[in-house]
């Protein structure tokens, strides 16, 4: 009785002991709370962005996006050649190593190339099965063929990673699940789920070690526990301030807060099914009048959102700064209805996610209210994302509410998923969910396609903008979120937040 | 005669205990508050048209700040606390007055047929219940709501009845099995009395006191389950007030100081199965042959 | 006695067919997880190739009886969502819940049928009604309300204890405890108090109603008349009878304790089973509820069977045949 008392005295001390000296070699280290865990260690096994953000700090993919505004530049690839619309050549840097000393080569890229249509460990199906071929001229070139034109695919490259043949193909895949191996900044230390993420700095980098030596990643859902955290002082860096808490942050003196405007806009999908009300352009127009955003913003988002006129960012190729939004007016909407034909209202069903944007189901119910008072009856029917998600990809829905940015940067991408006309054959309108078709559109984005010279392009895309916002008002747009980041102040961490809100930790410096 | 009997003394003791009253009372309370909360709430929470979110996050009036008619203050869609309380009762009453009647009118129609019948009847019926039983209720409508993905009033009932059931069965079998060779029973089928006139007439009333227990303990343990499947967001949909989607709401708020979005509606939740229990423990006491009456 | 251990058993099999038969009919009706698997940019035919790809396109029978071949060797297929083996993801998080429950259980019972017969003594002493007013609302509370009030007093009001998370955890073999450092215990108490508060008070009232019965019995009287000390009577004569169906109790509240602690575990951030249930579900990742139910399903089951067996040895006028 008395030994086991004295073990677990002992128990304790080395326990706290460990604690305590794990905090001392930490010096160079920081806790940094996001509000999503990543999911798996599969380089490409999510295309979700909490779990992207994470492995670009393990790996590197041929172009990388350098942070506060993501400009592409070269990775692992020096520099590429695009000689004809299908062909893209890629000269990569020699020197490189993976993690567990193997050299990066032209076999690790093929190999990377070709997991991503295994769906077993990767979501860039669509990525994988776009390549026709791939060929390694030698051990540091190679050149991909892709099946059609695709505008975008260096674009899309910063999240396609770089991983080792031989040690993958070495091991299980519920192993390469968990240890991932990669030739990133960070090397992985350990990973208990649902609790931390540790990594600890790559010494022999090619871009040369990065200055924090320890990342401790933990992810906290609740946004009152993340909140609780910061406060605390248990997390150096927090992604995700939540929106009711913000004039807390502010007003405490320990703490520092970052904003910047995120790319994803935040939008409502309306059908335009011949003979339904939405069919009607006065009525889309009615709808769009109806809602008072700047109250949305004011109240639902604390002020932390900006107003968006359409559904790309400033940052996306096909973003139009000629296009302005419907000011807020009721009694015009009503006036329109009127016109219409639709005084008494009508019924619709207003759907959307409850879990997945800031403040999603409350942006619904604001806009069900608003709707309401010009005498349009919505009915509200927000649920999880699993549930929700599947129902736009069926095209099931009349109207919804959905958030969206394209990480290839391109609105051609964006428009083909969509609002193109759904056509499973050719694999367009796969996120059209109220089957909106409009032919016109259709033609115009599809000669975007085939058009080399890149400023033109430019010009037949913003066109295309501005026919879907101003003319057809294919979407009702309502603002972009806003990524809300704090710090402590007492430990010097200088952090620039990314346009992607990725965070990539060899960007993070100490003063 | 003795429905006279139990009339007689039972009133008598109900009136003379405390908890008995007091419990009733606050019940009482809640039931009325509930049936006319259309009318005496200051605003009705869920008419879209009435609400504004210009109200949104007003603290209660005798806090600066508040404002008339929000006695309560508002949450953050500017829906007032007090008629969101007022009507979350509602929905917690309802919910859990349906789960007793459902649960309560299949359990002991299980419970009659299986203790007076017995053998493979009794068998089946009782393994069943006893899978049932051990996946508790509250695992059980958690797991059919999660799956399910189906959202409403009803919905939420069926799924706690499913596994709610079995302990009204296993009570009234176990009355039954007491009470089946009772001398007035073996004298009325002497008489050539038909089984479902002897079940319904006879078996029935006299095997009821431990079910009337159940039901008082039962309607309580419901209605904070509902809370509970409603905070976890498997429970009510979004459009019907509850008090425990009010809670899930304001749990977010309490960190920046506005308590009033969580104290009001777990005040009213407590106070409601607090009353529930109180008449439920009378209840117990007053039925059981068992322990020694105290003065 | 053997035999019907063995006639449990084998019921107990057929309980656990029947639920995975269950589950995977609800799960025809409930969401389609290709979706998810393929990729926001699939295309359909893309998507159509993943459903290949898993299986999802065989008819049901097929899909079934595959699961049954694997389940039995422990493959219960990938997580949806992170791709890697689900019996493995739900039992990493074992220790922890695991941890919080027996804490849990320990303080209810401790505490539970402690204070229960220091109020059964003197029924009518001030401190004992404060008690017993305080049981009635521990009852009357549920579970999440009581996380979410001890969070305001004790996180946010007063600062003293952490409101999320397992603090820092000490890995012994497979298996990860927070009981060895000072952060793991004080990251314990304020989840294991909520989880357990329910079942405190409803011990501490079944002990008072079960001494207050046996306290008028006649051997008690005699107990007494013999003079023999306060706390012999109490506790060598009377609480063991009322232990009975305290202990049954316990055993039979098992269900409830794995339910809440789904809630308990939301609330507090506990890297447990049921967070991971509770996530799996809003993210229908199928492979991993339908594990979590059939262990879950194996637990109670197998649980209910020892309590019956320990309830034999308690009682001796208990025989099964």
């Amino acid at each position: 009785m008395k030994r086991t008392f004295l073990l677990f005295l002992v128990g304790i001390f080395m326990g706290t002991l460990s604690g305590l000296t794990g905090q001392a070699i930490a010096a160079s280290s920081i806790v940094v709370v996001v509000d999503a865990p990543p999911r798996t260690m599969h380089p490409n096994g999510s295309d979700a962005d909490c779990n992207l953000s994470v492995m670009a700090n393990f790996f590197d993919g041929l172009l990388q996006r350098k942070g506060p505004e993501g400009k592409l530049v070269p990775a692992l690839a020096v520099r590429y050649e695009h000689p004809d619309l299908l062909t893209w050549k890629f000269y990569l840097r020699k020197g490189v190593k993976f993690h567990n000393g193997n050299p990066f080569t032209a076999e690790d890229v093929k190999f990377s190339f070709e997991r991503l249509s295994n769906p077993e460990v990767s979501e860039f199906i669509n990525t994988g099965k776009s390549i026709a071929s791939i060929d390694i001229i030698d051990d540091y070139t190679v050149v991909i063929k892709t099946k059609e034109p695709t505008q975008w695919f260096a674009n899309n490259l910063h999240q396609i990673y770089m991983t080792d043949k031989e040690s993958t193909e070495a091991r299980d895949p519920g192993e390469v699940g968990v240890k991932p191996i990669g030739t990133g900044a960070y090397k992985f230390v350990e990973w208990v789920k649902g609790s931390y993420l540790k990594m600890a700095a790559n010494e022999d980098y090619w871009e040369g070690a990065p200055p924090i030596k320890n990342v401790d990643l933990r992810a906290i859902t609740e946004s009152s526990t993340r909140f609780a955290a910061l406060v605390s002082g248990q997390a150096d860096l927090v992604s995700g301030v939540p929106v009711e808490l913000y004039k807390k942050v502010i007003q405490n003196p320990k703490l520092e807060v970052i904003t910047r405007a995120a790319r994803r806009a935040i939008f409502l999908a309306l059908g335009n099914k011949p003979g339904s009300p939405t069919a009607d352009i006065r009525v889309r127009k009615a709808m769009y009048m109806a809602i008072n955003e700047d109250e949305i913003i004011e109240k639902i988002m604390r002020g932390h959102a900006a107003p968006a006129a359409q559904i790309v960012d400033p940052a996306t190729i096909g973003y139009n700064p000629d296009i302005k939004r419907l000011a807020y007016n009721p009694e015009m909407a009503k006036k329109l209805l009127k016109e219409a034909g639709y005084e008494k209202g009508f019924d619709i069903t207003l759907a959307g996610p409850n879990d997945r944007y800031v403040q999603d189901e409350k942006i619904a119910e604001a806009v069900v209210k608003y709707l309401a008072k010009v005498g349009i009856k919505a009915n509200l029917d927000v649920k999880p994302k699993s549930i929700f998600f599947p129902e736009v990809t069926g095209g099931k829905l009349d109207f919804y509410l959905i958030g969206w940015f394209d990480g290839a940067f391109d609105m051609a991408r964006t428009y083909f998923k969509l609002i193109h006309t759904r056509d499973a054959e050719r694999g367009f309108g796969g996120w059209n969910g109220t089957k909106f078709s409009d032919v016109t559109m259709d033609l115009l984005l599809e000669s975007t396609a085939g058009i080399v010279d890149q400023g033109k392009r430019l010009q037949v895309i913003q066109d295309l903008n501005k026919m879907a916002m101003v003319d057809k008002i294919a979407w009702i747009p309502l603002h972009y979120q806003q990524d809300m980041y704090a710090i402590q102040k007492g430990k010097g961490i200088k952090f620039q937040p990314r346009a992607d809100r990725w965070i990539i930790f060899k960007e993070i410096s100490k003063e | 005669m003795t429905k006279r009997f139990f009339r007689s003394k039972i009133i008598y003791d109900f009136f003379h205990d405390p908890s008995a009253l007091v419990g009733s009372f606050i019940l009482s309370v809640f039931i009325l508050a509930a049936v006319l909360a259309p009318w005496i709430a200051p605003q009705d929470p869920y008419d879209l048209e009435k609400v504004s979110l210009e109200h949104f996050l007003k603290p209660p009036i005798w806090k600066e700040g508040g404002e008339p008619p929000f006695l309560l203050g508002t949450d953050d869609q500017g829906r007032g606390i007090l008629s969101t309380v007022l009507y979350g009762c509602r929905t917690s009453l309802i919910v859990g007055f349906g789960v007793v009647l459902i649960a309560g009118t299949f359990g002991i129609t299980m419970g009659l047929l299986s203790g007076y019948y017995g053998g493979h009847l009794d068998a089946v019926i009782m393994r069943l219940a006893d899978t049932f039983f051990s996946f508790s209720t509250t695992l059980m409508a958690f797991l059919l709501l999660g799956l399910f993905k189906e959202r409403g009033v009803l919905v939420v009932i069926i799924a706690i009845c499913i596994a709610d059931w079995v302990k009204y069965a296993r009570t009234m079998r176990g009355s039954v099995l007491e009470v089946k060779e009772e001398a007035y029973i073996l004298a009325a089928k002497a008489t050539g009395a038909r089984d479902l006139r002897l079940l319904l007439r006879h078996l029935l009333p006299n095997a009821m006191p431990p079910i009337f227990v159940v039901m008082a303990v039962d309607l309580a343990v419901v209605i904070m389950l509902e809370a509970t499947l409603s905070f976890l967001g498997v429970g009510v949909p979004l459009t019907e007030p509850s008090l425990g989607m009010m809670i899930a709401i304001g749990k977010d708020y309490i960190y920046a100081g506005m308590w009033w979005l969580v104290v009001f509606p777990g005040a009213a939740l407590v106070l409601l199965v607090v009353g529930i229990n109180l008449f439920a423990d009378w209840l117990r006491e007053e039925l059981n042959p068992k322990i020694e009456k105290e003065r | 006695m053997g035999t019907y251990i063995l006639r449990r058993l084998i019921q107990g099999a057929f309980v656990l067919l029947a639920v995975s038969f269950i589950c995977f009919i609800i799960f025809r009706y409930v969401g389609d997880p290709v979706l998810s698997l393929a990729g926001r940019y699939a295309t359909i035919q893309e998507r159509e190739m993943v459903r290949e790809a898993f299986g999802l396109d065989k008819p049901f029978y097929v899909q079934y009886t595959r699961f049954i071949f694997n389940a039995a060797q422990g493959n219960f297929g990938k997580s949806y969502v992170s791709r890697i083996p689900a019996l493995g993801l739900i039992l990493e998080r074992f220790p922890a819940t695991a941890e919080l429950a027996t804490t849990a259980i320990f303080i209810a019972f401790v505490l539970g049928v402690g204070l229960g017969v220091l109020v059964s003594v003197k029924p009518y002493a001030l401190r004992n009604r404060f008690i017993m007013a305080g049981s009635l609302g521990g009852i009357s509370t549920p579970t999440f309300l009581m996380g979410i009030v001890l969070i305001m007093i004790f996180a946010v009001y007063l600062g003293i204890l952490p409101p999320f998370g397992r603090g820092d955890t000490v890995k012994i073999g497979f298996w990860r405890t927070g009981f060895l450092t000072w952060s793991g215990i004080s990251h314990l108490i304020l989840p294991a108090f909520t989880l357990g508060m329910y079942q405190l008070a409803v011990l501490l009232r079944l002990t008072r109603a079960g001494m207050r019965e046996v306290l008028t019995e006649e051997y008690i009287k005699t107990a007494w008349s013999k003079g023999l000390p306060p706390r012999k009577v109490i506790f060598k004569h009377a609480l063991r009878n009322v232990l009975i169906p305290v202990v049954t109790m316990t055993g039979l509240q098992f269900g409830e304790l794995i339910a809440f602690s789904i809630v308990t575990e939301t609330i507090f951030q506990w890297p447990g089973m049921g967070n991971l249930l509770l996530t799996s579900i809003y993210e229908s990742d199928q492979p991993v509820i339908v594990t979590y139910i059939m262990l879950a399903a194996l637990i109670i089951l197998s649980l209910n069977i020892i309590v019956d067996i320990l309830y034999a040895f308690l009682n001796p006028k208990i025989r099964y045949d």
